[in-house]
Parts: structure tokens; C-alpha cells; sequence
């Protein structure tokens, strides 16, 4: 085992060779795994799961959560192992044959990350519980973030990745440009009336309130909550159309579940097509959003897909 | 001993009196009937909106349109899955001579989960009513291999029919269940399967009036069904078509359970406790105990959905929930009670 450089080191030394290596990188033919030079160009990053130290700019890259994956693809990163699963429109590509798939989205397939003796593995989310197994093949760092402070650990998270692959400046100021148009998106959200964000799921729905997985559209984008009691299951609350009738909100935001995940179930607009949900108030001022539910459902923790989330709600509340 | 499951019935309880049986029958009637009532009542003005009677008489447009899109319908969906599903499991209890048998401890409702699967992954998800379909075909092509499995099986007690059954069931969830795993469905399959009547609306459960026609056959159909559960050469020397008759009766109960789960999804110990009780208090005459199972199973249901609306109100705990703690209950209760008896 390599020993962990001090954070400030840590910090300081790679930066240079990260700068080194990229100004090098595309005429030099690939340098295989485990290079010499590596020793110096180490980065320990915080996460989830506590510390680790990983390679930077890492050759072999397996991801597991999509977030981090549409991150990566927007950084032009190339991915080696992804999980079967269904992506994004925008991550297209990751579904086909050139991206080895490495398991489920929940589940490791740890032969094939193993085959690909890969440099680094990301988790997330839906494949924490994997860490400490995938930790004992290469570097594996959890990139989880946490609900509850979903912007500032969503932008800690966003931070480490552009560490470790070089990408400070670029992220930094996708970053600051997010969080102007987050300050935008909450000044308007002020006068916008109250929210519901829900989830329709095989016919059924389920509601979700603040500090829930899907609760910075509340906590950060400042809609104001139709219902503060919603709990934080991850599947929210299961509720009646009586209920959306009941909480009367002006605003009601839609994930259609069975699309995120590539089912042709009952589609969402089907379900909401009901006399009671035409009195509500987001029906009557045609506000209710259907959002891109493979986005908010399957990547919710990539750069790109909280651009979008916050534009789509942006374009809800403005 | 014979070959067939008869070995398994329990021993004939001896008859009450004919004034004591009619006593008892009019007290279960009237007290089943009370018991739906007062649940009916209460299904019809508990929910998220207040909505009491006085306000039906002089409701505004948003009561007319919750008790009219919302609660009469959810009603009428919770009256048809619930009595449906109790007559189904009298029906393959009577049938079967077996007080542990019914369309969930027969595997049914398992082959039916493999027939939404299947439907949902190679019929283009299709509409409900094809859901419906290869659902219903699942769900009889599973009830007859039990039965017919039961047949070849030399079994002596009465625990073992269902656990055979149990046991089926539990290959074909493992089946479904690696096959929702591969397609990423497995939540998706618990949504379907899980009896919950919070989607009901207007227009979302009219599907449902068919098991009606599957409980009306069955009343038609009562006393055979009562003979052919004496046992093949007892029916066949009443003159009873045997075979068909135990075909209709099995057939009733697979389509009920198809269609009850595919509609609102599966609730648990519903068709083993409720005609359990019933026979147990009214006797094994299927013409007589019939109606009250039909009318305590929709209370059951009722019930079960009244709680899963107010314990966490406004939101809603799944009636499959609430139905599997309670059945569950009474399902260990009466097992207690059979082994008991068995050992006396």
C-alpha cells in the first residue's frame, strides 16, 4: 500500500501533474495501468464512504452510478465498465455493446469489474452497499449524495470527480454558473404558490415532500411545499388522487417512473387524466410538468442532469 | 387410503341440528351484513377530502365530484375484489376438501405475477385487458398442475396440500422474480402485486364487475361443488359430472384471482382466512355458507382498506399490507385450532 499524502499535498502535487500529463496525453500512446509515474500522480479524495486515495486521471474507469457517469461524459472521460441500465437520452451511447456492462445499477457483476482490472471505481447511491467489496479490487470512491443538502454535497461530490480527472477549472465554473441560476430559479419560485412533486409508478402514485431524494426542488430550487409531512422513504408516500385533490397544488411535477426505467407501463399523462385532478389548481393553469424522468429518476446526481433539473423547473416557476 | 386429497379433509364435524343451523345461519348473515354496513359507511365518508353524509345533502361540486369519481368506485372495487376472492378460496377449499387450500396457498396468484411479467416483457406492456388475459391463462395452467399434481401425490395431512402448494408457488415467484430482476421490474412487480385500491377511480376498475359473473357461476354451481368435494366416487354415484364440475370450479377461481390482481393486486390470507371462519361457524354446505363468505370477505377487505386510509392519513398504507398483519393472524390461529383438533 501506497501511504496516503496529507490533504494540502494532496492538492497541490497532483494538480501539476495532472497539467503535465494532459498537455502530453493525446500524442503519448496510453500508459498501461500501474505506470511508474503514477506513485506522484495520487489524489486522496473524501466521500461518502471516508478517504481514499486513487490515481489521477485514472485509465481504466468503472462507473456504477449514472450521475457520476453524465458528469464524466460531459468532462469527455472515457468510461470503461457501466451498469445495464436504462440511460438517459443524452447517455445513449452507454447502453450499447462498446461499454463493457459491469452489473446492475444495484448489483456489481464483480467478474467483469475484475476482468477489466480497472484503475478506479464510482458508486452511488443505489450501489453504496457495494463499496466495500469493490474497494478490494481498485480505488473505489462513493460518491453518494446526501438528500438532505442536496446542492452543497451534490457540488462537493462534482468537485472530487474534477479533481481526480483534471477538471477543476471547467467544473468550477459550470458550478458558479449553476448556483447563479439556482439563486434565479429560488427568487422566482417565490411568488410561483406551492408544489407537489410526485411519482407515478405502475398505475399508482406516490408523493414527496422536502429532504427527500427529490426534495431540492424544495430545499434549494424554493418551492414552496404543498405538504411539509411527507416523509423520506425512497419511495415516498403513497397517495390517492382524493390527496392531490385535497392539497390543491399550484404547481405539480411529474416523474413518470415506468418511462425512467424503459417500461411502457401506464404512462403518466394517463394516470393524472382523471375529473379529480382536472379541478386542482396546477391542472386549471396548466402546471402541471412532466419532467424528464430518466434524468430525475436514474442520473439525478450528474452535472448535466442538475442543469437540467434546475431548467426545467426554472421554466415551471419563471 | 385413496390416492386422491380426500385422505386430507378434515373429519366430518357432526351435524348440528336443523334449528340450531338455522339459528346460526341468520346471526352470521345479519352480523356479516352489520359488519359491511357500518365498513361500507365508513369507506364512503374516510378519506383525504371531509366528506360526511350531511354534506351529500347539500354537497358543493368538488364533494359530488370525490364521492362520485372516488369513493363510490373504490367501494365498488373493494366490495367485488373482496367477495370475489373469499367465494374463489371457499370454492378451491371445498373442492380440494382441504381447509388450507385457496388461490394464494395454491400458487395462483404467483402464476399470475409470472403472467403480468410475461405480459409486460414480451406482449409490449399491452392493455389491461391483455394483461388480463395471459394473466388468466397463467393462473389456470398453475391450478390445474396443482390439482393434478395433488392427484399423483399420496398425502395425509392436511398441512401438506397447501405446503405443496406453498411450495409450487414459491417456484414460480422465484421464476418471476429472476425474470423482474433481469428487466429491472422488481419494483414494478411488487407495485402490481401488492393489493392496493388507492389508484380506483371512475372509469380505472369496471373491469373488475367481471368476477361478479365468476361469483354468480359459483352460486349456481354451490351444491355440486359441495358433492364433488365429498369425492370423486361419491359425486360420480349422485350423478355429478365430475370432472366438469371440479373444471368449472377451478376455473372460477383462477379467473377471480387473475383478475382481482391484475386489477387492485394481490391481498394476502384473503381467500384462505375469510371462508375458513365462515365454514367454521356455518358448516361446509356450500349454498348456505356461500353468500356470507362473499359478504365477509368484501368486510374483510373493507376493513383492511378503511385502516390502511386512516392509520397514516392522508397518505395510504396498501390494503395488501394490512390485509397480510391481520390475515396473518387469523391464519396462525386457525392453524393452532386444526392441530389441535387433529391431535384430540
Amino acid at each position: 500500500m501506497r501511504t496516503a499524502a496529507r490533504p494540502l499535498a494532496a492538492l497541490a502535487l497532483p494538480l501539476s501533474v495532472v497539467l503535465a500529463l494532459s498537455a502530453c496525453g493525446d500524442s503519448a500512446d496510453a500508459a498501461p495501468a500501474g505506470d511508474p509515474a503514477a506513485g506522484a500522480a495520487e489524489v486522496t479524495v473524501s466521500h461518502a464512504q471516508g478517504e481514499s486515495t486513487v490515481p489521477v486521471d485514472p485509465e481504466t474507469v468503472v462507473v456504477f452510478d449514472v450521475g457520476a457517469l453524465s458528469t464524466l461524459d460531459s468532462l469527455g472521460v472515457d468510461v470503461a465498465g457501466v451498469p445495464e441500465a436504462a440511460y438517459p437520452e443524452s447517455l445513449e451511447e452507454y447502453a450499447g455493446d462498446d461499454h463493457t456492462k459491469v452489473g446492475s445499477l444495484f448489483e456489481p457483476d464483480y467478474e467483469a469489474v475484475n476482468a477489466l482490472e480497472p484503475d478506479l471505481i464510482i458508486v452511488g447511491g443505489r450501489s453504496a452497499a457495494a463499496y466495500p467489496q469493490l474497494a478490494e479490487i481498485a480505488p473505489t470512491i462513493d460518491l453518494t449524495v446526501d438528500n438532505g443538502n442536496f446542492l452543497e454535497s451534490f457540488e462537493e461530490r462534482v468537485t472530487t470527480l474534477a479533481e481526480v480527472f483534471g477538471e477543476e477549472d471547467a467544473v468550477a465554473d459550470r458550478l458558479a454558473a449553476l448556483d447563479e441560476r439556482v439563486a434565479e430559479v429560488r427568487a422566482a419560485a417565490q411568488d410561483a404558490g406551492t408544489g407537489l412533486f410526485v411519482m407515478t409508478n405502475a398505475g399508482e402514485l406516490s408523493a414527496y415532500g422536502p429532504d427527500t431524494r427529490f426534495g431540492m426542488v424544495y430545499d434549494e430550487l424554493g418551492v414552496s411545499a404543498a405538504d411539509e409531512n411527507l416523509t423520506a422513504a425512497d419511495h415516498g408516500d403513497a397517495v390517492s388522487f382524493e390527496y392531490l385533490a385535497e392539497k390543491d397544488p399550484d404547481m405539480l411535477f411529474v416523474l413518470d417512473r415506468d418511462a425512467a426505467i424503459g417500461e411502457s407501463g401506464t404512462a403518466a399523462e394517463q394516470v393524472l387524466d382523471n375529473e379529480l385532478v382536472a379541478a386542482t389548481s396546477a391542472a386549471q393553469n396548466d402546471e402541471i410538468h412532466y419532467l424528464d424522468s430518466a434524468v430525475w429518476y436514474i442520473a439525478p446526481t450528474g452535472l448535466p442532469s442538475v442543469e437540467t433539473m434546475v431548467e426545467e423547473i426554472a421554466a415551471a416557476v419563471e | 387410503m385413496t390416492r386422491s386429497t380426500v385422505d386430507a379433509a378434515p373429519p366430518p364435524v357432526s351435524p348440528p341440528t336443523e334449528g340450531r343451523r338455522r339459528g346460526v345461519r341468520r346471526w352470521h348473515v345479519a352480523g356479516a351484513l352489520l359488519l359491511l354496513l357500518t365498513a361500507s359507511l365508513a369507506s364512503l365518508f374516510i378519506g383525504v377530502s371531509d366528506l360526511s353524509p350531511l354534506d351529500l345533502l347539500e354537497p358543493d361540486e368538488g364533494q359530488v365530484r370525490v364521492f362520485l369519481v372516488s369513493r363510490v368506485p373504490r367501494l365498488a372495487a373493494i366490495l367485488l375484489a373482496g367477495s370475489a376472492m373469499a367465494v374463489a378460496g371457499l370454492v378451491m377449499m371445498s373442492l380440494t376438501r382441504n381447509r388450507f387450500v385457496s388461490p394464494q396457498t395454491a400458487g395462483t396468484t404467483e402464476w399470475v405475477g409470472l403472467g403480468i411479467v410475461v405480459a409486460t416483457l414480451w406482449f409490449g406492456g399491452t392493455s389491461l385487458i391483455g394483461k388480463m388475459a395471459i394473466a388468466t391463462v397463467f393462473a389456470l395452467v398453475g391450478t390445474f398442475f396443482f390439482v393434478w399434481l395433488l392427484r399423483r401425490i399420496v398425502l395425509t395431512d392436511m398441512i401438506v396440500v397447501p405446503l405443496v402448494g406453498i411450495l409450487l408457488g414459491g417456484v414460480v415467484l422465484a421464476a418471476t422474480m429472476f425474470l423482474a430482476y433481469r428487466f429491472d421490474l422488481l419494483q414494478s412487480l411488487d407495485a402490481w402485486m401488492n393489493g392496493d385500491f388507492s389508484g380506483v377511480l371512475a372509469g380505472r376498475y369496471e373491469l373488475l364487475y367481471l368476477v361478479l359473473a365468476a361469483t354468480v357461476v359459483a352460486y349456481l354451481y354451490a351444491d355440486r361443488f359441495s358433492v364433488a368435494g365429498m369425492g370423486e366416487s361419491f359425486a360420480v354415484n349422485l350423478g355429478i359430472a365430475y370432472t366438469r364440475v371440479v373444471t368449472v370450479g377451478l376455473v372460477i377461481s383462477s379467473v377471480v384471482t387473475a383478475i382481482v390482481v391484475v386489477s387492485v393486486g394481490s391481498i394476502p390470507f384473503l381467500g384462505l382466512v375469510v371462508p375458513n371462519l365462515v365454514t367454521l361457524a356455518m358448516g361446509d354446505n356450500l349454498r348456505r355458507v356461500l353468500p356470507v363468505t362473499a359478504l365477509t370477505g368484501a368486510a374483510f377487505v373493507l376493513v383492511c382498506d378503511v385502516l390502511g386510509r386512516t392509520i397514516r392519513a392522508p397518505y395510504e398504507i396498501p390494503v395488501g399490507t394490512i390485509g397480510g398483519v391481520i390475515g396473518g393472524v387469523l391464519f396462525i390461529a386457525l392453524l393452532l385450532r386444526a392441530r389441535t383438533k387433529g391431535a384430540s
